[in-house]
């Protein structure tokens, strides 16, 4: 098995032990990222106990239909992400590159309508420090949420770019010829981090948009 | 073998597909008052959307039992930390 093996790192008995131990790396890490996004989703689960009218107000102020619409985006990436580690398991180059490509695309959209959704919150006066104006009653409250609302889809917003960037390398590597049916781990690892950033926006979405509509 | 077993294509699209048809439902029932029972929905649906991606689309279905166990740590770990930074909050 490990005879020519290129890939093969010299710590390592074969390429399953290899694979297993990266698969492990990863896990870990994001076991960490868990627990950091976790941190604030407790940080918001304390303040919306204490403020819940507040909070309530705040998200109806979020912007549902630009957040939905990203939700989908994101939910879509995530296939296309999985299709594209099965096109590296079964050693298909090009159709690798190609679903590569259109996870990076679909991440710059998700980008690029959070930015749009930014831009609607700056000019309707929601930004904390910046410029929050709100009328109600409870506006520190409200400000507080928005605070959180900032920080959290911030977080996450930084995570999507780190996961583009490494996508896109992967994408520049794969058109090389860098992996084979035998040699794919870098594109399941990735693959990895990216479905979980996705998993975290799952939760992230309704917490922040879905709080009180009705 | 370890994360070798195969996945079809056809599995990602399902699951696609009903991510897609659960985020409807998430934000069509936040149109509905249904007072205490909203958040709680919301959150069985984001657990069950989460569920869908790590076992199918992560491949944890068909993983090592190492991965599965960590996976599962991480998910404990903010369940203690919300669950028991709640209980200060709420007993004060």
């Amino acid at each position: 098995m490990a005879n020519g093996d290129a890939a093969l790192a010299p710590q390592f008995d074969d390429a399953e032990q290899q694979r297993t131990a990266s698969n492990l790396g990863i896990w870990i890490f994001l076991a960490t990222e868990i627990l950091f996004f976790g941190v604030l989703f407790a940080a918001y689960a304390i303040t919306r106990v204490r403020f819940p009218e507040a909070f309530a107000a705040g998200s109806r102020l979020t912007n549902l239909p630009l957040a939905g619409t990203n939700t989908a985006v994101l939910v879509t990436s995530s296939l296309t992400m999985a299709l594209g580690v099965h096109a590296a398991r079964h050693g298909a180059r090009r159709a690798l590159v190609g679903w590569l490509g259109l996870t990076v695309a679909l991440g710059c959209a998700f980008l690029a309508i959070k930015a749009v959704e930014y831009r609607v919150d700056y000019l309707e006066h929601l930004v904390p420090s910046l410029d929050f104006r709100y009328a109600g009653p409870q506006a520190d409250q409200v400000e507080l949420f928005f605070y959180l609302y900032f920080f959290i889809t911030g977080v996450h917003a930084l995570h999507v770019l780190i996961g583009i960037g490494c996508l896109a390398t992967i994408a520049v590597m794969a058109s090389r010829n860098a992996f084979s049916a035998a040699y794919f781990t870098p594109v399941d690892v990735t693959g990895l981090y990216w479905h979980l950033v996705d998993v975290i926006w799952l939760f992230v979405f309704p917490i922040l948009y879905l709080i009180s509509r009705s | 073998m370890t994360n070798r077993a195969d996945t079809r294509p056809m599995v990602y699209i399902v699951v696609w597909l009903a991510l897609l048809a659960l985020l409807a439902v998430t934000v069509g029932s936040a149109y509905l008052s249904l007072g205490w029972a909203n958040t709680p929905l919301n959150l069985a649906i984001s657990v069950t959307q989460a569920a869908l991606v790590m076992l199918f689309s992560m491949h944890l279905r068909s993983a090592h039992p190492l991965m599965k166990i960590i996976a599962v740590i991480g998910f404990f770990g903010i369940a203690i930390l919300i669950t028991l930074s709640l209980f200060d909050v709420l007993t004060r």
